[in-house]
């Protein structure tokens, strides 16, 4: 063969087949995406410093999705938290809901929640409300690490973080208007509703919600504690739950502004609860090149947390007003397409005030807190596997400094993909948890997790991962009080040892028309554990409060375009709570019953015209109303569970002109 | 009874689901790039048939009969073979390395020095290695990396709009 014909052959090969080679680079790797696998290979950034699906991402993950939570007609985050493996719902105090989670106790600052962004974790005690709080219609999908995240988000994320982005923040490009309503056989359960707006577009995007409600916590008719000092209420007339969140939004370019304002009000029979919390945060991602950005930020909040007093008359216990200042900054560097660093330094400085001048802050009327970290965290991918290696180091003027490792292997291999993490967190001490320590000193709670996760995929549209941890928890910050009234006298004090070990089964199947999740949780507290608040007299195996098993089972039906069945149920095995008094008038503890929680909605999309949504449906088919009970010893008895709720919901969407 | 049948419902859906398949390698995507490369280059010497040998057991071989099959490049039919060795590689054009036979790649450079024999690995990086062509993934489409020097060594022409789509040539 000459030249001349070679260079010819070459010239028509390349004229006749060029089009195929345009084919080629648009090639997929991998075969055809299932249903779940769009989920599964969505790219989240939680648990990492840069995105990876769920998969390979490094931390065991729950993604809740839009579609998920219309379906189920989930009422709030009581009801989307449940259907996920190891989270529970117990009492903290004066009624309020909060989350449990392994096993354990996590509401003072071991769960951190975000939502788009902003930590909604108030900062005199670090807890979250979660009963009736959060806009569950307004979610567009939530990011939960059921394990510990403090490497990256610091003090407050010991135990997991639920991250909730809003549909506005993120997809919505129009207008939509939403309400629920809850009806109990004996009162009105719940009235929310919400409306938001947003466009996003490539230079410039904004949104903005409002979302307000009114809510019971128990329509319980005749209930009367044991260890407080009032009659017997109809909770339905002497309980709230109140909540109102203002969220707005604006990016241009590289700069981004958030800024939100959160309401929650919750009584129960004799006291009230508010908390008011206003948040502003300023970032803007210079992008210095192709490889390196750098992101400086700013936040501010200014709260009024857990403001609580009397009801009747109406009087304030406790009011002070939180403040922090936050700059941070940040440098995620792509070294190549295979490693990726991420480090970054920060500052912080807490306040709290008391706008009651009684000296809340052991004696004085303020108290200041400062913190600086560093956070450094590298990602390298490998054909074995990926490894996540990065460390968290935070030192505060008054109860010192915490150092918080992390190692991570994650990888995916065709149809099998495991997870061996380890990791150190801690708590960082709250205003209060400081100023209200009982020797005087209160040192951060550190926790060592080692967790495990080993997943099949049997077909495109199935896939089941079990994992398994253990959490050990040093220095537990543990909070106590006694007395009522003008006696009323709280603390908090470092126990020794607490912790849980266990295991998590997830079972995912999702087809065209339908969908399931089946997910078995197991949790049992570890040997030696030291808090005796948590303890009950029957068992060394559990916490009070928690079962020791949970199974949930959450599926949804398309019986056509429009229609679609979606039941849902939650067991929970035998739970311990304090129900009665002993001989000698001290609390009693006793076994609580299993539970079953089955529930059905019925979803209508595009009724009579598109965007006008309607579901109807039930929680808690059976009427079985399983008590909540608290979570530590506290003094308080088990909140009668509400009842059979009947729920309509309505939206409304319309979308801008593109 | 009701248990024998809960279990024999359990081991059935069990044994559907390992036959099902899920998502995995596309192996008909890096076939179709096998068979292109075979279109934009030209070897010195015309044989009877255009042979690709790979080695070891790997799905790509049942790909590329597929994809080959009653079809011809520049006249010459293709011949698809599956070989154990790189001793078996013998006349053929392309020898494609699976990834699990990655390590026998040194083997089959030695066994083709100075051969017009283009050496095409499914791992990714092979292509620094001595290969001649390399696979990669980014966000999930399949690329290739080209060793234009080795290529020019062994004679192998390659069209410049086979280059110019490669993630980097070196």
């Amino acid at each position: 063969m000459n030249k001349f014909t070679l260079v010819l052959i070459l010239i028509s090969t390349v004229c006749v087949h060029a089009q195929d080679l345009d084919s080629l680079i648009n090639l997929s790797a991998f075969t055809e995406e299932s249903e779940l696998q769009k989920q599964l290979n969505t790219a989240t950034s939680v648990a990492s410093s840069k995105a990876l699906s769920t998969r390979e991402t490094p931390g065991i993950l729950s993604v809740i999705t839009n579609e998920e939570i219309q379906n189920s007609g989930a009422r709030d985050m009581i009801d989307v938290l449940r259907l996920v493996p190891g989270f529970d719902i117990l009492q903290d105090n004066q009624f309020v809901m909060g989350l449990g989670i392994r096993g354990n106790w996590g509401n003072e600052g071991k769960v951190l929640v975000l939502m788009d962004g902003h930590y909604m974790n108030e900062l005199l005690y670090q807890t979250v409300q979660i009963g009736n709080h959060f806009p569950v219609d307004a979610i567009e999908r939530i990011e939960i690490i059921r394990g510990p995240g403090s490497a990256i988000y610091g003090g407050s994320a010991e135990y997991g973080v639920i991250n909730i982005v809003t549909k506005a923040a993120s997809t919505l490009n129009g207008v939509q208007v939403y309400g629920v309503g809850g009806i109990h056989s004996n009162a009105v359960g719940r009235t929310n509703a919400g409306v938001m707006a947003a466009q996003h577009k490539e230079k410039l995007s904004w949104d903005l919600s409002i979302f307000k409600g009114n809510g019971i916590v128990s329509n319980s008719k005749n209930f009367q504690d044991l260890y407080q000092s009032y009659d017997a209420q109809n909770l339905s007339k002497t309980t709230t739950a109140n909540p109102m969140n203002i969220n707005f939004g604006l990016k241009a370019g590289g700069l981004s502004l958030r800024t939100m304002y959160d309401e929650f009000k919750t009584t129960d029979p004799y006291a009230f609860s508010y908390s008011k919390n206003f948040f502003s945060d300023v970032r803007y991602d210079l992008k210095v090149n192709k490889k390196l950005t750098v992101t400086p930020s700013f936040r501010y909040y200014r709260q009024l947390p857990w403001s609580f007093g009397n009801k009747d008359p109406f009087e304030y216990a406790l009011k002070s007003r939180a403040e922090r200042a936050w700059g941070q900054v940040e440098g995620s560097y792509d070294l190549n397409r295979k490693v990726n660093f991420n480090v970054g330094a920060l500052y912080f400085a807490d306040k709290g005030t008391d706008l009651l001048e009684g000296g809340a802050f052991n004696g004085n009327n303020t108290l200041t807190l400062n913190n600086f970290a560093f956070f450094a965290q590298g990602l390298f991918k490998h054909r074995l596997a990926n490894t996540t290696l990065g460390f968290r180091y935070e030192k505060n003027n008054r109860y010192g400094s915490a150092f918080v490792p992390r190692l991570a292997l994650t990888k995916k291999i065709e149809n099998f993909h495991f997870k061996i993490l380890y990791s150190k967190a801690f708590r960082a001490p709250s205003i209060l948890n400081i100023s209200e320590a009982l020797t005087g000193e209160i040192k951060p709670e550190k926790t060592d997790a080692f967790e495990m996760e080993l997943g099949y995929q049997f077909t495109p549209e199935m896939l089941l991962s079990l994992n398994a941890f253990s959490l050990t928890t040093k220095n537990v910050i543990i909070y106590g009080s006694s007395g009522e009234g003008d006696t009323f006298n709280e603390w908090y004090e470092n126990y020794l040892k607490s912790g849980s070990q266990g295991l998590e089964l997830v079972y995912s199947i999702r087809k065209s028309k339908w969908y399931t999740t089946l997910s078995y949780s197991y949790s049992q507290a570890i040997d030696g554990n030291t808090v005796d608040k948590y303890v009950v007299p029957q068992t060394s195996k559990q916490y009070l409060g928690f079962s020791r098993s949970k199974i949930a089972f959450n599926s949804s039906f398309k019986l056509n375009d429009h229609l679609s069945i979606n039941p849902s149920a939650v067991y929970g095995s035998k739970r311990y709570g304090y129900t009665s008094l002993d001989e000698d008038g001290n609390p009693q503890a006793n076994e609580l019953d299993g539970y079953v929680l089955a529930n059905l909605f019925l979803n209508y999309k595009n009724l009579f015209t598109e965007g006008l949504n309607i579901g109807i449906g039930a929680y808690d088919l059976f009427n079985e109303h399983p008590a909540i009970p608290q979570a530590y010893n506290g003094d308080y008895a088990p909140i009668p569970g509400r009842s059979r709720e009947y729920i309509l919901k309505l939206s409304y969407q319309v979308n801008f002109k593109k | 009874m009701i248990r024998k049948y809960l279990y024999a419902s359990f081991v059935g859906c069990f044994l559907f689901c390992l036959s099902a398949s899920a998502q995995t390698t596309n192996h008909a995507a890096y076939s179709l790039f096998v068979v292109n490369f075979a279109k934009y280059a030209s070897w010195p010497q015309a044989g009877t048939d255009f042979k690709i040998a790979v080695l070891g057991k790997s799905k790509i071989y049942e790909e590329l009969l597929k994809s080959t099959a009653n079809k011809n490049v520049n006249g010459q039919p293709y011949k698809v073979s599956q070989i154990e060795s790189a001793s078996e590689i013998g006349d053929a054009q392309i020898v494609f390395i699976p990834d699990n036979k990655s390590s026998n790649l040194d083997e089959v450079v030695k066994a083709t020095a100075g051969k017009s024999i283009m050496i095409v690995t499914e791992r990714e990086g092979l292509a620094k290695k001595g290969a001649d062509f390399s696979f990669l993934i980014i966000d999930n489409k399949l690329r290739f990396d080209i060793n234009s020097s080795d290529l020019e060594k062994r004679n192998i022409k390659v069209a410049s709009s086979l280059v110019s789509i490669a993630n980097s040539s070196m």
